[in-house]
């Protein structure tokens, strides 16, 4: 049922039915979350500017998904030799640096007229920079090595070691004070943050993760093509 | 039996290549100090300035100067094959690259320890903070010895991206540093960031011959 | 009494060789020849396991040797194509340290005879990187004898040899066949042994 996971014939079939569809779910929901952005009240301190919370919280959740999903098919693909997990990692990992680029740069854009910075040195910030960082090593890693093998598995025991910036991103704002505010969505009890707000956050949340979903299938579908080809 | 004297004989051979290379040890060490220099000319001789920055500024060089001899770990073993007769002997690529990495840390690593009071020296360190320098830098070197280890197997088939290497040591040497500098903070306890250097060189110490000897292996299937 | 039966190995789906026998007995020794980049030297590291076979099974003394690797290394000595020596070690320090390490009981006396023979005494202290290719090859080949094993592995021996000094290999190949040693070395070159059997890899 869910071999269209790790089977790339599989994936291919599963994806031609499912893309077009996606595109126009996502781009409704694209137009629906843009249009209850538009309607969502000012925030009463920071005004107009709060909005860029709905780009720089949804990218920032999916570089982190984006990463936490090439670590699991690190995993599958060093554990169980299975070639299709080396081709998602390669696809996806451009994606998260996208995402991961869009939260640095509008949260440094957010930054500035409420800290009066454009960067501060405390460590939700800086550990997200790191995972830049690891985003570009791996993207370098995989155009250094000449033969397969050894750029598939380096790359895969790379992405493992630096998954350890995982947990440290996730909590840099509970075990160390910094000017970051904690997070206010995933206290499940009850969030900090208004309804009103909540909402148009959670659909542009769905309609980034369609974007990065379409791009990755497509790519993941262009790697498939290259390799079958070679 | 067989087996220590085996071991033995390793360190022996280490021992040798060290003699021998001694030179370019020297020379990373010289790349230590001329880089301070560079530091003090670039940021002006103001003394309370360099005091308070000194510190972070040694650590860093010293962190520098360890990705230089980053390409003469496994490098010359891995092309002639001296790996593979050791392990055809009965030792473990683990085992070896354990060895290794205790090799590198006594014979690259600890000479460095005669430079630190020369650079506290030159930029007028509080003794307490030398003190910490040293010890900290005896524990943060065996990691930087594993993490070297590490990087320096996983480019042994890489012939044209030499600084990826050093770029990965330097990404994961991060919190190395900052709980070595963080101890001497003002409110900072010794005893925790210590046990937590030390806790990280023995995680280190854990998973880098794991690593390192699946990418020899790895290196080695496809030379 | 080393079996190899059935033995694959591909490269990336091509096939280097395929459904391969050969079984090698006591004071047998086999020439792999082949054209360059027919396979030899993968097929040496395959028997040697550091390379892993697609199919097929290497059995020595009746057991896979997968299952007691080190036990199966402790039989062989392995002569790459390439230098082992350190570049940067005498060859005292070199001898020293490969005969400590297969715990050979070799005598002092028969070593520096051995020197003798190949040329090499005049040489002990000197570092490996201020010798010719030839005298480094012949360090590499005392190796068969210093360390004592009975299989012999080697990857294209004669190489950098002149005529005398391949004159003394084959004797010393005679020499420890009849001592029931087994010898598997390829190489293009075409010596001189009564009773050597050949494996084409064209």
């Amino acid at each position: 049922m869910f071999g269209f996971l790790i089977n790339p014939s599989k994936f291919n079939k599963f994806a031609d039915i499912i893309l077009k569809p996606l595109i126009l779910l996502c781009s409704v929901i694209l137009i629906a979350g843009l249009i209850l952005v538009y309607l969502s009240p000012l925030d009463y301190q920071q005004g107009l500017t709060v909005k860029i919370m709905y780009i720089h919280v949804p990218s920032a959740w999916l570089a982190l998904l984006t990463y936490s999903i090439m670590t699991i098919y690190s995993v599958i693909g060093i554990a169980f030799k299975m070639p299709f997990s080396f081709i998602v990692n390669k696809a996806v990992a451009p994606i998260g640096a996208v995402f991961t680029l869009i939260c640095l740069i509008s949260g440094s854009l957010w930054g500035k007229p409420i800290w009066g910075t454009w960067w501060v040195w405390d460590a939700r910030l800086t550990s997200v920079a790191i995972l830049l960082l690891i985003y570009l090593i791996i993207i370098f890693l995989d155009k250094t090595f000449e033969n397969k093998e050894v750029r598939e598995k380096t790359t895969a025991i790379f992405i493992l070691i630096g998954s350890v910036n995982l947990p440290i991103i996730k909590f840099s704002v509970d075990w160390w004070n910094t000017l970051h505010q904690p997070a206010s969505v995933s206290k499940l009890s009850s969030p900090s943050i208004d309804i009103s707000m909540l909402q148009p956050l959670l659909v542009m949340t769905i309609a980034f993760s369609l974007i990065g979903l379409i791009i990755a299938i497509l790519r993941i579908k262009a790697e498939i093509l290259i390799r079958k080809n070679r | 039996m067989f087996f220590i004297k085996k071991i033995f004989l390793f360190f022996k051979r280490e021992l040798k290549l060290f003699f021998r290379n001694i030179v370019s040890i020297f020379s990373n060490i010289l790349f230590f100090f001329l880089s301070i220099f560079i530091f003090v000319f670039a940021l002006g001789a103001d003394e309370q300035n360099l005091k308070s920055i000194g510190l972070g500024i040694i650590w860093s060089l010293l962190v520098l100067s360890s990705t230089l001899s980053l390409r003469k770990f496994y490098e010359e073993d891995f092309n002639n094959g001296v790996l593979v007769i050791i392990h055809m002997r009965g030792i473990s690529y683990e085992l070896i690259v354990f060895l290794k990495i205790l090799s590198h840390f006594l014979f690259v690593q600890v000479p460095f320890l005669i430079s630190i009071p020369v650079a506290s020296l030159l930029f007028n360190l509080p003794i307490y903070e030398v003190y910490n320098l040293i010890f900290t830098f005896i524990i943060g070197s065996l990691i930087l010895s594993c993490l070297s280890s590490m990087s320096a197997s996983m480019n042994l088939l890489n012939k044209a991206n030499f600084s990826i290497g050093g770029i990965i040591v330097l990404l994961f040497s991060v919190p190395v540093i900052i709980f070595s500098v963080g101890i001497n903070e003002v409110d900072s306890d010794f005893k925790s960031l210590i046990n937590i250097l030390i806790g990280m060189a023995l995680i280190f110490l854990g998973i880098s011959p794991w690593a390192s000897a699946a990418f020899i292996k790895l290196a080695l299937r496809n030379k | 009494m080393l079996l190899i039966n059935n033995l694959s190995f591909f490269r990336d789906d091509n096939i280097i060789f395929e459904n391969l026998n050969l079984s090698l007995g006591n004071g047998q020794i086999t020439q792999i020849r082949g054209k360059n980049g027919s396979g030899k030297t993968t097929f040496l590291k395959v028997i040697l396991n550091i390379l892993s076979s697609n199919t097929g099974e290497i059995i020595w003394e009746g057991q896979n040797v997968k299952k007691n690797i080190f036990k199966f290394y402790n039989e062989i000595t392995y002569i790459a194509d390439h230098n082992t020596s350190s570049r940067e070690l005498s060859i005292l320090d070199n001898i020293k340290f490969w005969k400590g390490l297969s715990s050979s009981n070799l005598s002092d006396d028969k070593i520096f005879s051995l020197l003798e023979t190949f040329n090499l005494k005049k040489y002990l202290n000197t570092e490996i990187m201020y010798l010719s290719s030839g005298e480094v090859k012949k360090l590499e080949l005392l190796r068969i004898v210093l360390e004592q094993k009975k299989i012999w592995v080697l990857d294209e021996p004669y190489n950098h040899l002149d005529d005398s000094s391949a004159e003394i290999l084959n004797q010393t190949f005679v020499d420890h066949t009849n001592n029931n040693g087994i010898i598997l070395f390829a190489s293009h070159y075409n010596p001189l042994i009564s009773k050597l059997e050949i494996l084409d890899f064209n």
